[in-house]
């Protein structure tokens, strides 16, 4: 895909469009932060309560701590929210006056993803420093791991985006595309470094969550910033993670090339 | 007896409303199964790396999950699809047409839609239940499955009075719909025992979100686990909770203007 200036322009117009709604609903997206608070807080709490005072597979307190408040952040930037503001605009045929213009709706739900979480993220940053005194963390960082960890996120929130856009676009033939995606979220759960660092889940079970594509979209970056992968375990994550965007941008492709020759609004 | 034949008419409703749904039907069912294996999963994680999680073993903790499951299921089967209502209608004006009804309104108002297949949550709550107490090889004794039940109903009685002041609020702010959205935040911190929380998580968990009382108390008695506060507090809280919702209500409800005036 080509990128013309007269397409960047637009996305930059729509995202600032985007952001000056979404500060409509602050309260709403100040809950929807407190839920991606929460969910970490929960996980660290189960593990805090088996490491007490010594440690999980090398993991101490302080280390789940770092690695549930990064998640926060983390998961927060990653969140593909497609499923929520670009699948019902198919389904409710919001997508045509967007078919008129010339750049691909895509950009409409990317804007709305970048205004979404730069919005609340505003929001979110001051429970997180809360947090962070609360919780006394150990964060291993060095000059490198942040300089990789700014590459794995970028790359996990486009990777992210693209599943996103793509389980959105199964709207297109179904009016099912959610149950698709919780089954996602599901896998999200146990394999994308959710419930447990990757690093503590069973071995055959811990191989499966390296190949597949869900723990690039919200474990590696947490693991590439906390150092907790040797260089071995990081070029492969790296080459995975990069592989998997590539597909997965071809997939978003061919899929919206075949919806939308069959796409027809509501009524036709 | 009038308002038994007024509540089995909803249901019988919802149900021929479902039932026109197969597909759907299926699909949802799927979910629930997906969610819950998920679950379970995630607790055979968990301990992998450990044989108890605060004093709770795999079984228990399953048991847990299992209340947590039936819990959310009668929640999503039976209140929050009528109470939800509530609140767009409040913001319409439509909500006259409640009042205006021969039946006391908080009735009509909490028993109005029954979303059904989430049914399915309810029995495979149950199922895990089941199956974490057989692999306990639990001595159920009719007082104390007695015991359980009373503790569930007063845990769905603080959930329920729970959801109502929050859909009362409505008369206040007329634009909530996110509002209960609060109440599923601090739910979700009840598929893990309440032990496994720092101390003042626990106490908020407890005393002013009682979390712990809708399932942890229960997952408790039943697995004879030494109870974390005195069971006969579920049913009473539960009742006192309820009369505080059904006083808050009537209060909210002395508000309501209807949309435009």
């Amino acid at each position: 895909m080509i990128l013309r200036r007269t397409t960047l322009a637009g996305a930059l117009a729509l995202t600032r469009a985007e952001i000056a709604d979404m500060f409509q609903y602050r309260v709403v997206l100040f809950l929807y932060s407190l839920w991606e608070v929460v969910h970490p807080i929960v996980y660290l709490a189960v593990w805090g309560a088996i490491a007490g005072e010594g440690d999980v597979g090398g993991l101490r307190l302080s280390d789940f701590a770092a690695y549930y408040l990064t998640f926060m952040l983390v998961s927060h930037v990653t969140a593909a929210i497609e499923i929520y503001t670009f699948g019902p605009m198919i389904q409710q045929g919001e997508l045509s006056p967007h078919l008129l213009r010339p750049m691909n709706p895509v950009w409409v739900a990317a804007a709305r993803n970048i205004s979404y979480k730069s919005v609340s993220m505003l929001l979110l940053i001051p429970v997180w420093i809360g947090l962070v005194i609360i919780l006394r963390p150990t964060f291993s960082i060095t000059a490198g791991s942040a300089l990789l960890f700014v590459v794995a996120l970028v790359v996990a929130a486009l990777l992210s985006f693209l599943v996103g856009t793509t389980f959105a676009l199964l709207a297109f033939w179904t009016t099912r595309s959610f149950s698709f995606w919780e089954i996602w979220i599901g896998l999200t759960f146990l394999l994308g470094g959710q419930i447990a660092p990757v690093e503590l889940l069973p071995g055959f079970v811990q191989n499966l969550a390296t190949a597949l594509p869900m723990r690039y979209t919200l474990g590696f970056p947490i693991e590439v910033l906390l150092n907790r992968l040797d260089a071995g375990e990081l070029a492969l994550g790296f080459v995975l993670q990069f592989a998997w965007l590539i597909a997965a941008a071809l997939i978003v492709r061919t899929v919206w090339r075949a919806g939308i020759r069959q796409y027809s609004a509501v009524g036709a | 007896m009038r308002i038994l034949r007024i509540v089995s008419a909803f249901l019988r409703a919802a149900i021929l409303k479902e039932t026109a749904y197969r597909a759907e039907l299926a699909g949802n069912l799927l979910r629930s199964v997906i969610n819950i294996g998920v679950a379970v999963g995630g607790l055979a994680v968990v301990f992998s790396h450990t044989s108890e999680l605060s004093g709770w073993r795999l079984e228990q903790a399953m048991v847990l999950l299992g209340v947590y499951y039936l819990v959310q299921g009668i929640v999503q089967t039976a209140l929050s699809p009528s109470l939800n209502e509530v609140v767009s209608e409040v913001r319409k004006g439509t909500f006259d047409y409640v009042l205006l009804k021969p039946v006391p309104s908080l009735l009509l108002s909490s028993t109005r839609r029954f979303v059904v297949w989430h049914v399915a949550d309810v029995m495979l709550g149950g199922a895990i239940i089941a199956i974490g107490l057989i692999r306990l090889e639990a001595q159920i004794t009719v007082g104390i499955a007695a015991v359980f039940v009373g503790v569930m109903v007063g845990g769905v009685a603080i959930v329920f009075s729970i959801w109502l002041a929050l859909t009362t609020l409505v008369f206040w702010f007329v634009r909530v719909e996110n509002i209960t959205m609060i109440f599923q935040l601090f739910f979700d911190t009840g598929r893990y025992p309440v032990e496994i929380y720092p101390f003042w998580l626990r106490q908020l968990l407890t005393f002013v979100f009682p979390v712990a009382f809708i399932t942890t108390v229960p997952a408790q008695t039943i697995t004879g686990r030494e109870p974390l506060v005195a069971i006969w507090l579920a049913p009473l809280i539960g009742i006192l909770a309820l009369l505080a919702a059904a006083r808050f209500w009537r209060i909210g409800l002395s508000r309501y203007t209807s949309a435009s005036s």
